[in-house]
């Protein structure tokens, strides 16, 4: 999870499926799951925190189609409900990251010069941490909980949109038109943010997809470690993480939410790949 | 003895998959998985059971604790004898040799004990300080002097950490010694310790009970993942493991292959809490949490319906277990209504759980549960074991999960640690009651037996009275052998009788 750069996506998908169709995929499995979140109170069939002792570490059946949990929990519940939690990990996680990225990868590129070399110096300074060591310090010092995530995202993962806006700001600030811009006299904030800014965010709009991938890992990694969402709320890397001492003898408490992050992580990659063909990124 | 804190890092778990396929298998050679390797191998310098365990079977003592974990039998003392005022005991040394050949005397003994109690390095030197002085009157004669009568204090010579160990090896280089001690009294010796793996242990041909000896030697393989350990032993990479997972149990049980074993400990896990917060003063509260508490449903969830719930700080089956002690019902309406006479009804807990332990972490999320049916609001605070055991100790927490093993089979050490105001302020509670401290005292001078356990069982109903923790239930070592392993069994204190076990 170090090589954040790296995107998820594979050039074979899209010889196998028509961006269109690539588009609608990712966007309807999206859909899917913010659907499950926001109606979660209706469709959920149980309490997801509701313990049962009679009915502890059930297999998939009719009243219970995932199983549950060593509380006697219904998973499916638990699923549903987790929706919610995943989905605010994956906006909220890359949403901070994006904007500071954006901002300072812009001021960088336009400014030049010593501007340029103190902000890329800290850009240098993050990337040279292994991230998830980097993350978990961070955690570690603001005590466990969702809010430090948020934070230690924060801190951490905007430097990757910084490279990014600064590499096409360098480019296009040469371009005719924003030479033109300059010699119009217009201010610096205007020439950055209405005239440079639009033409250089469409990479960044497209690696937050697959950004979102990998905050939603990293999230469900950092909860697994018990630094993240606290018990008894529904997370899936909670409930992979209190499923696993289950592994050998109730496989559904940890196969269930595995799936739905896989789901969850393929719809966020291929939306992504289906953007950057429909706004002319190449990678 | 505190808390063995198990961190499974992810680095230890790749080691382990990496190992797994390595398992020498030689005749005679006994391989038993645990979750941690050793730490030292000198005894005064660690309080873990890790190394407990294994000391027992590389060091003899005086005098033993036998396999009910109830009675004293003699060690390396053939015999012992104390004087009427209860202050001079001799003890009479048998023959017997080091692994290197060399007699074992009075005076190795005393200088062995003597160093526990002087020893910068030592743990355990506030356990021996009531030794005045100790010295071999002859080379088979130990006399100790005490500064005042103990009835606990025979017992607390039949601890792993003050065996009897040579006084020319050790004096030959201390740190070397605890590397790779050069002279061993007990049924093995160290052949080799490879750090964060394995220790290899070689039978002792000098041992004073080397016929009891059936196997050629042990191997402790550390594999912290709970999972790959259970795996290895029914794949027959590992003979052995131990700490098996209760979760585990009933399917290791369906493998003819091997045998479960449930050896009765001294374990007991309990809640803590914290006196001097708030309304947690007030004795009726915490007796309203005790009533909330459905400790039947933490045994069937938890343990799987192998734990007892406990009722008393002294472990059912030890010494002076007072069985008839009181149990709070489990009654949330009439615990909501105390609450609300004792001015607590929106009470708001901080509850402390060790990230990373699975039964710590499911305890947790039960009894916030329960708690909430009788209207306490408990706040989970996550926190890693390095640093949860920090805030206890700070006081910054309301509640949490700790559990306790007893090292000697006398009750004294722990009844002093929890109730004896000692100076971890009654193992982190802060529970006062003066009138529990004189008799904790008093228990520890009285000679007679018979009046002992008369103060121990007033200690017992006072704890409970005042609810100084809540007894949550007691739990047996859960240990796995394969079917040819025989007489593997660990004694209520945590002894190996690896003297005894036979493979097939």
């Amino acid at each position: 999870m170090s090589a954040r750069a790296v995107s998820l996506s594979h050039a074979g998908w899209r010889t196998f499926l028509g961006k269109r169709t690539m588009l609608v995929a990712g966007a309807s499995i999206l859909l899917f799951f913010i659907l499950m979140a926001v109606f979660a109170p209706l469709i959920a069939p149980y309490d997801p925190i509701l313990q049962d002792g009679s009915a502890r570490l059930q297999a998939p059946s009719l009243p219970h189609p995932f199983g549950t949990d060593n509380f006697g929990r219904d998973i499916l519940s638990r699923i549903i409900w987790g929706a919610r939690i995943d989905l605010q990990i994956a906006f909220i996680g890359v949403v901070f990251p994006f904007v500071i990225g954006t901002i300072v990868g812009t001021v960088a590129g336009f400014f030049g010069g010593i501007v340029d070399a103190v902000f890329m110096r800290i850009v240098d300074i993050i990337l040279a941490f292994p991230f998830l060591v980097l993350m978990l310090s961070i955690i570690t010092i603001l005590g466990p909980g969702l809010s430090s995530f948020y934070i230690a995202m924060a801190l951490v993962g905007w430097v990757s949109y910084a490279r990014l806006i600064r590499a096409q700001i360098l480019v296009l600030k040469n371009n005719d038109y924003a030479v033109a811009a300059v010699s119009l006299g217009f201010g610096r904030m205007r020439i950055m943010f209405r005239h440079l800014l639009p033409n250089a965010i469409a990479g960044s709009i497209v690696f937050s997809m697959s950004d979102a991938v990998l905050v939603l890992l990293s999230g469900a990694a950092v909860s697994y470690l018990g630094l993240g969402v606290q018990p008894p709320v529904a997370e899936w890397g909670v409930m992979v993480a209190e499923g696993q001492s289950f592994i050998t003898t109730a496989w559904w408490i940890t196969l269930f939410p595995g799936l739905s992050i896989v789901c969850l992580a393929f719809g966020f990659s291929i939306l992504g790949d289906a953007l950057g063909e429909l706004l002319g990124v190449h990678e | 003895m505190n808390r063995k804190w198990k961190s499974i890092g992810f680095a230890a778990f790749a080691a382990a998959l990496s190992l797994s396929a390595s398992f020498a298998e030689a005749a005679g050679v006994l391989t038993i998985g645990r979750r941690e390797d050793s730490t030292t191998f000198d005894p005064i310098k660690s309080a873990q059971n890790v190394d407990n365990w294994v000391f027992s079977n590389v060091f003899d003592v005086l005098i033993r604790v036998d396999k009910t974990g109830t009675k004293l039998e003699p060690g390396l003392a053939e015999s012992w004898t104390i004087s009427g005022d209860g202050l001079t005991y001799t003890f009479k040394i048998r023959d017997a040799k080091f692994s290197d050949g060399s007699p074992i005397t009075a005076e190795d003994a005393a200088f062995s004990l003597l160093r526990i109690r002087d020893n910068k390095g030592s743990l355990w030197s506030d356990s021996y300080k009531i030794v005045e002085t100790a010295e071999a009157t002859d080379p088979k004669t130990l006399t100790v002097k005490l500064k005042t009568p103990s009835a606990p204090f025979l017992s607390t010579l039949a601890l792993p950490n003050v065996s009897v160990l040579s006084k020319k090896a050790v004096e030959a280089g201390e740190d070397a010694f605890a590397e790779l001690p050069t002279a061993s009294s007990g049924a093995f010796i160290v052949k080799e310790w490879r750090r964060g793996d394995r220790v290899i242990l070689e039978k002792n041909p000098n041992f004073w009970q080397a016929d009891r000896v059936k196997l050629d030697g042990v191997e402790w393989i550390s594999v912290p993942d709970d999972n790959t350990r259970m795996l290895n032993v029914q794949a027959g990479q590992l003979d052995t493991a131990i700490f098996v997972p209760f979760s585990r149990v009933e399917e290791l049980k369906k493998d003819a292959n091997l045998t479960v074993l449930t050896d009765t400990s001294t374990r007991e896990d309990h809640l803590l809490i914290n006196h001097e917060h708030g309304a947690l003063a007030k004795k009726e509260v915490r007796q309203a949490l005790d009533m909330a508490l459905d400790k039947k449903a933490i045994v069937d969830t938890v343990t799987f319906g192998i734990g007892t719930v406990a009722n008393s700080y002294i472990p059912k089956g030890s010494l002076y277990h007072y069985d008839a002690n009181y149990q709070y019902p489990y009654d949330p309406a009439k615990a909501k209504a105390m609450l609300a006479d004792a001015g607590a009804s929106n009470l708001s807990l901080n509850y402390v759980v060790n990230a990373g332990n699975e039964v710590d972490e499911q305890i947790a999320v039960l009894l916030q549960q329960q708690l909430a049916k009788a209207g306490v609001i408990v706040n989970l605070q996550k926190v890693d074991p390095s640093q949860s055991w920090n805030m206890l100790i700070d006081g910054s927490y309301d509640i949490s999960v700790m559990y306790w093993t007893n090292d000697i089979l006398d009750p004294d050490q722990k009844t002093t640690f929890v109730l004896g105001h000692d100076t971890n302020m009654n193992y982190m509670t802060r529970y006062k009651n003066d009138k529990v401290k004189d008799l904790v005292a008093a228990a520890r001078l009285e000679l007679d037996p018979k009046k002992r356990e008369a103060l121990y069982v007033e200690i017992q109903k006072l704890a409970k009275d005042d609810v100084h923790w809540i007894d949550l239930y007691y739990s047996p070592y859960i240990n796995v052998a394969r079917k040819n392993v025989e007489n593997f069994y660990q004694n209520p204190l945590g002894r190996f009788f690896l003297e005894d076990t036979v493979k097939n």
